[in-house]
């Protein structure tokens, strides 16, 4: 028997797979697939105060094993979300982990402070790094100071746990990921989309209104790689590592890499039972390659 | 709604880049119903990505039926599917056609947007008298028509924009006229966007029910990604995937 717990310090999870926000709607959209509790944890799709429309269409173009999209963060609000969770997760045993929004610092810290201490809510993940928000793709995760300053606050006023959630748009990750740590991150997610653009020739105007968007899906899944090898190099609280993760080996790399969990992404869309079929993927290639615990493979690569 | 791997049972090219497809689902052939949609994997690997949705054309327990055009690489994987592959596919999808009987109802079809609208005549016909209006381009775009022969229809007419087949127009050239003429009081149409517009300020004027199966730009097609959206007049954006496909015209911002 292999074991697929994993340890993030402050919670232990049955397995490291988590649906990434934005990919799984609010959860209940996948009960006809399966039952939940198999999941090590999900993150709902991210939240504002109020109920926000999102961009206008169109909002996604594949590209090749990949997808931009500029969707917008469309959402009920934070109220609708609470009974969305009272309804949905009273029988659930999984964690939720509620990937937080916000347009300016204090929006974040309302919606934090609004589901802390919420029962169903094991960890606040906090969504510092959306591309497709203000225009040319700017977002705190882009500045180490404003990290640090937005996190410091947060961790300061909420008692649940944070998940810090970077953007790979940055000349130099590390820096952002140490100034989360240090401002009391409990742990680090990474990473969010990649910034990038589609253009219509004939029109000569970008596919998006917003001009840029965020690259998700295969494609970038050695970009991820890389990214959260470095910031494994550099802090000592747990990552949850994700870009373009299909398949079981692909969460294996992962940890090797140095992440504790994984969050599986545009998969959902394509596959709604991804989740389901890459825990079983995990279980069989640590078999094969005898693997017995999984918490020892975290950051054991040899360089 | 089931994401499964699916047999390919026949793939006919029906004239050009329009094909049927003949898929064995026990699942989604008992349980779709006219306006459901599916979403098919176009290739075991991850290119391209996205499954694509298609409108079911006929719905023969164990069998569903897809008419379809080749428009880019996705339709042009999926008229390449041979009897025996299988594929992945997620169904049954999205809204129907609201309940209605006893009524005259006119199906308005353009183009390949005859899929539904033949799902819905084969399902409608026994308790309401249809009429029918399919226009296409050409001759070229305007299939099936022995497909349509068994059909209980009280009215058809056929429309092609160069008079290759049927009266030269299309769909709305004789709309007002028909809509009066045979009392209808509803329409189901499925065409281009701009089919419906031409179709809604008919109908709006003439107070008559109009509902339509819209095409979006779709991710997922069961409500995850939000990328299907719509403007309508009172709910904002709605999702094409899981709201519609089918929508009340008098919804729509135009």
């Amino acid at each position: 028997m292999v074991d697929l717990a994993v340890d993030l310090g402050f919670i232990c999870l049955k397995n490291p797979v988590i649906p990434a926000s934005g990919t799984f709607g609010y959860g209940e959209e996948f009960i006809p697939f399966f039952n939940l509790d198999q999941l090590g944890a999900l993150v709902l799709k991210g939240i504002y105060k109020n109920k926000r429309m999102g961009n206008p269409p169109p909002r996604i173009q594949e590209t090749s094993a990949g997808l931009l999209n500029s969707i917008g963060l469309p959402g009920p609000g934070m109220k609708e979300l609470k009974k969305i969770i009272q309804r949905v997760y009273q029988s659930t045993s999984t964690p939720i982990i509620i990937n937080v929004c916000g347009e300016t610092d204090q929006e974040y810290l309302d919606v934090a402070e609004y589901f802390d201490g919420m029962e169903e809510v094991a960890i606040l993940e906090l969504n510092i790094s959306c591309p497709n928000v203000k225009s040319g793709g700017r977002c705190p995760a882009q500045d180490d100071k404003h990290t640090y300053r937005l996190v410091k606050k947060i961790k300061q006023s909420v008692s649940t746990p944070i998940m810090v959630k970077l953007s790979p748009n940055v000349t130099d990750i590390s820096a952002i990921a140490i100034s989360a740590e240090e401002a009391g991150a409990d742990c680090i997610s990474l990473t969010n989309t990649f910034l990038g653009m589609a253009l219509n020739l004939e029109s000569r105007k970008p596919v998006f209104p917003n001009i840029v968007a965020g690259l998700s899906g295969p494609a970038i899944k050695p970009l991820a790689l890389r990214l959260v090898w470095e910031v494994a190099n550099n802090v000592h609280i747990p990552i949850i590592g994700m870009g373009g993760i299909t398949t079981g080996q692909d969460v294996l790399e992962f940890m090797l890499a140095g992440a504790t969990a994984v969050q599986i992404g545009t998969i959902n869309l394509v596959e709604p039972a991804a989740s389901i079929r890459i825990i079983k993927e995990i279980k069989e290639t640590m078999e094969q390659l005898e693997i017995a615990n999984l918490k020892e493979l975290t950051g054991k690569l040899h360089t | 709604m089931r994401d499964d791997i699916c047999n390919i049972v026949e793939n006919i090219q029906i004239q050009g880049e329009y094909y049927l497809l003949k898929i064995h689902s026990e699942y989604i052939s008992t349980r779709a119903i006219p306006g459901n949609f599916i979403m098919i994997s176009t290739s075991s690997a991850m290119e391209p990505l996205l499954k694509r949705p298609f409108g079911i054309f006929e719905s023969d327990p164990p069998y569903i039926w897809i008419y379809y055009q080749v428009v880019g690489k996705g339709t042009r994987l999926v008229s390449e599917l041979k009897p025996g592959d299988n594929i992945s596919v997620l169904g049954p999808l999205g809204n129907s056609f609201p309940p209605v009987t006893n009524q005259s109802i006119l199906m308005i079809a353009g183009g390949r947007g005859i899929a539904p609208i033949h799902f819905a005549i084969k399902k409608y016909q026994k308790e309401n008298k249809i009429s029918l209006i399919y226009g296409a381009k050409s001759k070229h775009d305007l299939n099936l028509l022995d497909l349509l022969k068994p059909l209980t229809l009280q009215v058809l007419l056929l429309y092609s924009d160069d008079g290759s087949i049927g009266k030269r127009g299309n769909v709305t050239t004789d709309l007002r006229k028909t809509i009066q003429k045979s009392g209808i009081s509803i329409t189901f149409s499925c065409g281009p966007d701009n089919m419906f517009k031409s179709i809604y300020q008919v109908t709006r004027e003439l107070k008559t029910r109009d509902y339509a199966s819209m095409e979006a730009l779709m991710g997922c097609g069961f409500g995850i990604c939000y990328s299907c959206v719509i403007q309508t007049r009172k709910s904002g954006y709605q999702k094409v995937c899981t709201d519609g496909p089918i929508f009340d015209m008098d919804e729509i911002a135009w």
